[in-house]
């Protein structure tokens, strides 16, 4: 979800989380970022359950661990994918000790993970999952829509004229200050790699 | 071809999205640009960095109510403590008056709708009628479950709900979602009952996981509509049909 420049940091909902309005706060970050753990939880767990588990884990850990936030140490961001990944981790060694899930015909769950990396690698990776969902995430909803219909849809420039009614140049237009952006956003997060170590 | 032509189309390049015709006009350009071409790597970079990106899905709508409702259930202000405590007060001696011991809890099971207070804490949900007509997600009711006292004392980190959605077939699905509920003790199991007076409904057996969520899915038949209390009782292997005297959670509805 796009930030509005008038509205709060995550920082300083984080600040909000532990008092009275826990709940603004938290909704507030839920908006933001559900949608990043749900996806690298999916990517991670191949299970929409335990992603599904992972999110509401995560947000009460947000809730419950507020006070350890400190914002001079580090991002919001970067404190929640470790927040993420750390609980991840713990449902991936649970998961293993079940029974393996079968995919049921999901595309999200049958792309989502390679079966025959192991739990580190397969939550190592999930940094660069994490960066590129939350460059996708502060997209506004146009550019955002033409990436959705040409990376993950697979259409062609053309077909998402004719599928959106917007005319090529603009969608050419987008898509080029799509990837700008992305490029750009990719950039400042990969500056803050050190800090999840 | 402009590098000025070219940059606008260079990320559509990219993503395979010219027609040949034009993909063929930017592959000549290329040729003999390396600004452009340097342009291309870097573009060639967010593609690579797209691929790591988690499939384009959301939770399901109904989980921020959850955490959220979680959140409020275990975080209360300063001056809704106090009520709550009286309310629990009031609640506990009324479940005191109406039970001696665990063990024949059930026979003297009289209570079934607590009063204005005790509802207000033991926090039933409704997210729409009870048993309506409804035949999609998200359910029609959700009910606390609250653990005995008895219960209660072992029990931490502990929340349950059940969430009742009608089935085309008329009969009512029941999602339990226990959370750090214990394992039944050897050769027992959990078993949910609809109740009111005296006449019970068993929707089925299931044990839990013990630490983490534990999730059942089981059915009751379309006149359990009429039974406005659940029981989870701790049932033992081998006792044959008799109802299970040992209660863990109750909930009531709506």
């Amino acid at each position: 979800m796009t930030q509005r420049a008038d509205e709060p940091s995550d920082e300083q909902l984080m600040t909000n989380v532990d008092g009275p309005g826990v709940e603004v706060a938290l909704s507030k970050l839920y908006d933001r970022y559900s949608r990043t753990v749900f996806g690298v939880g999916l990517k991670i767990l191949s299970d929409r359950s335990m992603a599904e588990e992972l999110v509401q884990e995560v947000f009460l850990k947000v809730w419950r661990s507020a006070r350890t936030f400190d914002s001079s140490r580090g991002s919001f961001s970067t404190w929640l994918y470790r927040v993420t990944r750390s609980v991840a981790l713990d449902l991936y060694r649970k998961r293993a000790r079940r029974v393996r899930p079968v995919s049921d015909g999901d595309p999200h769950l049958d792309s989502a993970r390679d079966p025959s990396a192991g739990p580190q690698e397969v939550v190592d990776e999930s940094w660069l999952s994490w960066q590129v969902s939350r460059a996708l995430e502060v997209l506004d909803a146009p550019h955002r829509e033409v990436i959705d219909l040409a990376y993950f849809g697979g259409l062609s420039q053309r077909e998402i004229s004719e599928r959106t009614g917007m005319p090529l140049g603009t969608v050419k237009t987008r898509t080029a200050s799509a990837y700008k952006s992305l490029r750009k956003e990719l950039a400042v997060q990969d500056t803050s790699l050190e800090a999840t170590r | 071809m402009k590098c000025a032509e070219v940059h606008p189309d260079l990320a559509t390049f990219v993503l395979g999205g010219l027609e040949p015709e034009e993909a063929a006009e930017i592959r000549h350009h290329l040729d003999s640009c390396p600004d452009c071409q340097s342009e291309l790597q870097e573009l060639r970079k967010v593609n690579r960095a797209l691929e790591a990106a988690p499939p384009p899905a959301a939770p399901p709508a109904y989980l921020k109510g959850e955490i959220l409702s979680r959140v409020r259930a275990e975080w209360l202000p300063p001056s809704s403590k106090a009520g709550a405590t009286e309310a629990s007060s009031s609640l506990e001696e009324q479940r005191r008056s109406h039970r001696t011991s665990r063990f024949n809890r059930f026979k003297d099971l009289r209570i079934v709708l607590p009063s204005a207070a005790a509802a207000a804490l033991v926090a039933v949900m409704a997210l729409g009628v009870f048993f309506g007509f409804l035949r999609e997600e998200p359910p029609v009711a959700t009910i606390q479950l609250i653990p005995t006292p008895q219960e209660a004392a072992g029990l931490k980190g502990y929340w349950g709900v059940a969430e009742i959605r009608p089935q085309p077939s008329g009969n009512q699905q029941v999602e339990l979602k226990l959370n750090n509920f214990d394992e039944p003790e050897t050769n027992s199991y959990y078993e949910l009952r609809f109740v009111s007076g005296d006449k019970r409904i068993s929707a089925g057996s299931f044990t839990s996981v013990g630490k983490g969520e534990t999730r059942v899915l089981l059915n009751v038949p379309p006149e359990a509509s009429n039974y406005h209390t659940l029981l989870i009782t701790e049932e033992r292997v081998g006792k044959g049909p008799a109802p299970g005297r040992e209660v863990a959670l109750e909930g009531d509805m709506p």
